[in-house]
């Protein structure tokens, strides 16, 4: 999952140690997020998100869109 | 943007306090060998107070791991305890057996309940290091328990002592290694 932590930290001029001391968790689990080597639980990202005043949505995005459904749902007989 | 020095990997920065929290319970721990004989020495007291002195030192190293939250280094430290748990050195008397038991056990005991403390206020990540590393424990305790079971006529004999050991040390070794995988990079 790709993230834009490090370009919201970087407006906010905050370091990844003030980012943890407000969500509450290490700066080496905001240093992992942020280096997109751990995907954070969904209350976290929540938090995260809210921290920045944001949707979810516009903090964290897919590695990819999925694949389009390759069968069309059968019609009822 | 703020700068954050780089993060280092947990080997790098606990190990230091794990060789003189190792180094003061095994040195402690033999000079109370040494200064508890009978007939008593004129230096045994000495001994005795030195070997205080080491345990002291020994827990204060612990403390310095676990308030630079680099308590995985509490899982060797518990194992070495375990190491050291050796009953039978007190001979045959009864009650020097069961003090030896005790102080082995009561060491062993207080590093993993701390470790467990600590562990419940841990964020997420770091649960997540700890449960990989237990899984990767127990993994390696389930092979090389059915290794020893094809081999076990010409091995010594096992000891649950020793099982508890391997146990601890690859639970620790399992958690370093995820640790690498997450953090490593700066």
């Amino acid at each position: 999952m790709k993230n834009r932590l490090r370009v919201l930290r970087a407006e906010r001029d905050w370091s990844q140690a003030d980012l943890a001391e407000v969500l509450r968790v290490s700066r080496q689990t905001v240093n992992a997020i942020e280096n997109e080597r751990y995907d954070p639980s969904l209350p976290l990202a929540f938090s995260i998100a809210r921290v920045f005043a944001l949707r979810i949505e516009d903090v964290f995005t897919p590695d990819a869109e999925p694949p389009p459904p390759s069968r069309q749902p059968r019609s009822p007989r | 943007m703020a700068t954050d020095p780089p993060v280092r990997p947990l080997a790098d920065s606990g190990a230091l306090w794990f060789v003189v929290s190792a180094v003061g319970s095994v040195g402690g721990g033999w000079l109370a060998q040494q200064a508890v004989t009978h007939p008593p020495t004129p230096g045994g007291w000495m001994k005795l107070l030195a070997a205080l002195a080491l345990i002291l030192l020994a827990g204060f190293a612990a403390w310095k791991l676990a308030r630079a939250g680099v308590y995985s280094w509490l899982l060797p430290l518990a194992a070495l305890s375990l190491v050291l748990l050796r009953p039978g050195r007190a001979g045959d008397a009864a009650t020097w057996r069961l003090e030896w038991g005790v102080m082995g056990l009561a060491w062993t005991l207080v590093a993993v309940l701390v470790f467990a403390r600590l562990l419940r206020r841990s964020d997420e990540l770091e649960r997540r290091l700890h449960l990989e590393g237990a899984f990767f424990g127990l993994v390696f305790g389930l092979v090389g328990s059915v290794v020893y079971a094809l081999f076990e006529t010409r091995l010594p004999e096992l000891r649950g002592q020793w099982v508890a050991v391997a146990l601890l040390l690859s639970w620790w070794v399992g958690t370093l290694a995820t640790a690498r995988r997450y953090r490593w990079r700066a």
